[in-house]
């Protein structure tokens, strides 16, 4: 297969998302008062209503309708006043009334966008024209957003004894309706994602959203979100769509993105050597890297939708989307603009701490009462440090930020100090004055060390005055092991630097 | 004393138990000696709970010697159509696919007469998840009429009419989604009222229609259902029914409040319909003018669109009859076909043989309904028609405040002798326009037919929550019809069994 760089280059891709998300932050469930829960033993939060017992009804969880609305407001959609819920039917037992209730075509959420800023090594993944790039390269791509729906999510079942899982040929399916009628949210984009880069970075986009709203967690691995994308190409300046496949068993970004890279590919092949993409769904094997079939849609599935008489129709009142849209906290991007302009951030930077709600927090608390200089190196340590640990705390990243901004320590000590003191409460400060790590900037104590180590390395001093710059390094290193590492490189490069060229 | 149950009011035997002229369980035992004497040939109920209703009777009877307050309903001996949830019975809805189907939690409407005291005697025999308009349609057994034990009791709650009828209990409770309640009320000479959508609970009944299925009461007089409906809406609305409503009313104390002055709406083109037996037709007339007598005053009203309610009912209803029925696929419960390999073939299977052939009918012009293509055909103009029908009646009363006319077209049929499913539809004529507008119904006795000799009763009508208003007019008309302050007990089986000891 041609790789996707060159695919793009004749074919453009054509991709929209559908998104679910459990609302796994509710207590209870979307029609009764189960319990929401992930690690309970099987069949635990059930009732007669979500189990679908004859002569169950159900009532509508407010609080659920609350997240749809403020997952709306943040998603630019708007928000329908009136709505319904419908029945979906299927026969299948994961959904115990073989009807799942859903919304018809007027969803909570309508018409919505989210803009993407593409940039670096994944900007490069579209080629075209159509998007107007800066000069990096990087571009805004804005995405709409079709409709968000509210609906109930299935029973989970798990099939023994059969391959891959699948119910043909298993011995025994098992049943776990815990899941069953945990408050589900299918957002659906248009079909205005064009590249792999572009899919992930919407997903990523949403899900920080949605984490800041705090009406999910979120977690594609444990499958509170999950996502099924569809793809079609055509040949680029098209305006007809091709042919679409569906993708599921997408439970990570990067599974996201290569799946779809894989599928472009898979799809270009087929269709540069003549063949018919068939509409269907293939599903994402991780492992081997590729696409299989999991079914052939001939036609439409006839899901019989009709308005479901158990629940009335929704008129929601201005005062009750007031109360969602104050609800709403401080969104990424607008946390990303204001580090960029209160602590003139880098814009990827701001947006990587901006990005999720935690550590947008930890960032915040960290900066009380620290200095304007040492506020871009605790954004720095944010950035390229915290992430590699699970237990630092406040009081240990500041302590380590002052510690780099004032050269007390380098960017590799700090390494070593935070591998020491993640998961305790010591101090940064007092661990690198207890283990000697602190480096000093005094030139007058440096000096002496400067002069010895220019002393003793005639030759290379020669070869720094006849141009060979690089030698300078050897000189720090030097100086380094000299001071037992206790003096500062940065200081010692600038002292050395003077010298030689004075 | 040496009376028959079968002669008290509920409230008589209310206060009777309260006093201590009787103890709930005698009354409770007389009860089960009637349906022992009288169920074998009526054949009213599909389960008797004996054990139920002493020990309900006995916690009666305990709260009495404890000085406790008693429930309105204390010791009042009543039954329940199977489609209606009670822990301790099994709910059948009538249908082999549910015929082993323990209740496991017990339906609103049953819990509220339970805490209004009375005793659950036991579930009643009805057609096939209330498909249908003659009972004959249950897996189990048909169950006759009680004034004519080679006639149907009518349906769906035909179980429930006939236990009332034949005087096995004092109060039962239906459910009428295009007639249930008072077609077979009427077959029966019993009063039935269904009551405005939403003003009983819905939950722990198994659905047939959602948007159409009400549950209300039996009584043989007009008193006894008021004093039901009371405990049925006592507690004001049910969290666990999202469609429920608060009604805030006393619907028996305004039960003899004059009518004079008051409008009763008759619809010419009803009583000249197609179908309509002369001797209906002059009983309601009769009803017309004893209405008339007592100084109401009758208008003409029109309702140009009522013809095509059973075309639009016979499309929602279907629809959401399938799509309630869905659930019943012999997975998790109820039954389940044998041997079989595939999920498809288990659920197909199950389905064939659980269900009979009327609840397959209905499933399967449902699922045709709702497929794509043919919805927008029929679904949306039955919708239509709903919102036209609806504003005929809001129209027609804005000149009345209830409206008369018949209950059913006839007096009770032979059994088989509907055998045209089309022919079966029709006993609904005068009832099924009530549930497509949400609105409340009640029948009431008329004596017996001019050329049958069987119960005949006439309908009211009325807006949207005036249920109260209707048991006014229906008493209205019993003070009239029925001189002995309610209906008697099928004269067959009156007294048989039953005797207060």
């Amino acid at each position: 297969m041609k790789k996707l760089a060159e695919v793009l280059k004749d074919w453009e891709a054509v991709i929209g998302l559908e998104v679910h998300t459990e609302l796994t932050t509710l207590e209870t469930k979307m029609f009764c008062n189960c319990r929401l829960s992930h690690d309970d033993p099987p069949n635990t939060n059930v009732c007669p209503v979500c189990l679908g017992m004859p002569g169950a009804l159900p009532v509508p969880n407010e609080k659920a309708i609350e997240s749809i609305v403020m997952a709306g407001l943040a998603t630019n959609c708007q928000i329908m006043r009136h709505s319904m819920f419908y029945r979906k039917h299927y026969f299948y037992p994961d959904m115990a009334k073989n009807f799942q209730t859903t919304q018809g075509p007027v969803a909570f959420c309508m018409h919505g966008h989210l803009d993407l800023e593409v940039s670096g090594a994944g900007a490069k993944e579209r080629p075209d024209a159509t998007v107007e790039k800066d000069a990096d390269g990087g571009y805004v791509a804005p995405i709409r957003i079709l409709r968000i729906h509210m609906e109930e999510d299935a029973a989970k079942m798990v099939h023994v004894g059969g391959e891959e899982g699948r119910i043909t040929a298993a011995t025994e399916s098992l049943i776990d309706y815990n899941r069953c009628g945990t408050p589900l949210i299918e957002l659906v984009t248009e079909p205005d994602l064009r590249t792999p880069e572009e899919a992930r970075l919407f997903m990523e986009k949403l899900r920080q959203t949605f984490l800041t709203l705090g009406i999910s967690d979120c977690s594609l691995e444990s499958g509170s979100m999950r996502c099924d994308g569809n793809i079609s190409l055509r040949r680029r300046g098209a305006t007809e769509f091709g042919t679409k496949t569906e993708m599921k068993n997408i439970n990570s970004f990067k599974s996201l993105h290569d799946a779809l890279e894989y599928e472009i590919c898979r799809q270009a092949e087929v269709l540069e050597e003549g063949g018919i993409v068939y509409q269907e769904t293939r599903h994402w094997e991780p492992s081997r890297r590729r696409t299989v079939v999991m079914r052939v849609k001939e036609t439409a599935d006839d899901y019989r939708l009709f308005p479901d008489p158990d629940l009335a129709p929704f008129d929601l009142t201005d005062e009750f989307i007031d109360r969602c849209r104050a609800r709403i906290p401080e969104l990424p991007d607008a946390k990303r603009d204001r580090y960029v302009a209160d602590y003139g951030l880098k814009r990827a930077d701001a947006a990587q701490l901006a990005g999720d709600p935690k550590v947008a927090a930890f960032f915040e608390e960290a900066l009380e009462g620290v200095g304007e200089k040492v506020v871009g190196t605790l954004a720095n340590v944010m950035v390229n440090l915290v992430p590699s640990y699970d237990a630092l705390t406040v009081g240990q990243v500041r302590g380590i930020a002052g510690l780099l901004a004032e050269d007390a320590l380098t960017f590799a000590q700090a390494r070593e100090v935070l591998d020491a003191i993640n998961g305790t409460d010591e101090d940064a400060v007092a661990y690198v004055d207890a283990h000697g790590m602190r480096q000093s900037t005094d030139e007058g104590a440096l000096g002496a060390i400067v002069d010895e180590v220019l002393g003793r390395c005639a030759d290379q001093v020669q070869q720094y005055r006849d141009g060979n710059k690089k030698v300078l390094g050897f000189l720090v290193g030097q100086c380094m092991k000299a001071a037992k590492g206790s003096g500062n490189p940065k200081a010692f490069n600038k002292m050395l630097a003077e010298k030689l060229e004075g | 004393m040496a009376a028959n149950f079968d002669q008290l009011s509920a409230r008589e035997i209310a206060a009777g138990v309260a006093n201590g002229d009787f103890t709930a369980v005698e009354v409770a035992r007389a009860a089960l000696d009637a349906v022992e004497a009288r169920d074998g040939e009526v054949k009213a109920f599909l389960q008797v709970s004996a054990d139920l209703a002493l020990a309900a009777a006995e916690a009666t009877d305990r709260a009495r010697a404890a000085g406790e307050r008693l429930g309105p309903l204390a010791g009042v001996p009543v039954a329940f159509k199977d489609n209606m949830h009670l822990v301790g019975t099994r709910t059948t809805c009538a249908s082999r696919m549910l015929e082993n189907y323990e209740s496991t939690f017990t339906a609103t409407c049953v819990q509220r007469l339970l805490d209004a005291g009375a005793t659950p005697v036991g579930k009643t025999n009805m057609d096939e998840f209330a498909f249908g308009s003659s009972t004959e349609s249950s897996a189990f057994h048909p169950t006759a009429n009680p004034w004519d034990v080679a006639r149907v009791p009518g349906g769906s709650s035909g179980g429930s009419a006939a236990a009332v009828a034949a005087g096995e209990v004092t109060v039962s409770l239906g459910s009428d989604t295009g007639g249930s309640i008072r077609q077979p009320a009427s077959l029966c000479g019993v009063v039935g009222l269904k009551p405005t959508y939403g003003a009983v609970s819905r939950y722990g009944v198994v659905a047939f229609g959602s948007s159409l299925d009400q549950v209300g009461p039996f009584g043989r007089r007009v008193e006894d259902v008021a004093l039901a409906m009371n405990a049925l809406t006592a507690g004001g609305r049910d969290p666990w029914d999202s469609t429920s409503q608060p009604v805030a009313c006393d619907f028996a104390a305004h039960l003899d409040d004059p009518i004079e002055g008051r409008r009763v709406g008759v619809v010419p083109a009803l009583m000249e319909a197609a179908g309509l037996t002369d001797e209906v037709r002059d009983a309601v007339s009769a009803a017309a003018r004893a209405l008339a007598d007592q100084g109401a005053e009758l208008v003409e009203v029109d309702l140009p669109n009522i013809a095509s309610a059973i075309a639009a009912y016979y499309v929602i209803a279907p629809c959401e009859a399938f799509s309630n029925l869905a659930r019943f696929d012999g997975v998790r419960y109820g039954y389940q076909e044998p041997g079989q390999a595939t999920l498809a073939e288990q659920t197909s299977l199950s389905r064939a043989h659980g269900f009979g052939e009327e609840a397959k009918r209905r499933q399967m012009l449902g699922a045709y309904l709702l497929s794509s293509g043919v919805y927008d055909t029929y679904y949306y103009p039955a919708q239509q028609v709903r919102t036209l029908i609806t504003a005929d009646y809001a129209r027609a009363y804005e000149k009345c405040d209830v409206i008369l006319m018949p209950a059913a077209p006839r007096t009770a049929f032979k059994f088989g002798e509907l055998s045209d499913p089309t022919q079966m539809y029709a006993s609904d004529m005068f009832t099924i326009s009530n549930n497509i507008a949400g609105n409340g119904g009640v029948s009431v006795p008329l004596g017996l037919g001019a050329a049958t000799g069987l119960p005949v009763s006439a309908q009211l009508q009325g807006p949207a929550f005036a249920d109260a208003r209707l048991l006014t007019f229906a008493r209205a008309i019993e003070r009239s019809f029925s001189p002995d302050g309610g209906a008697p007990v099928a004269p067959a089986f009156a007294g048989k069994g039953g005797e207060l000891a």
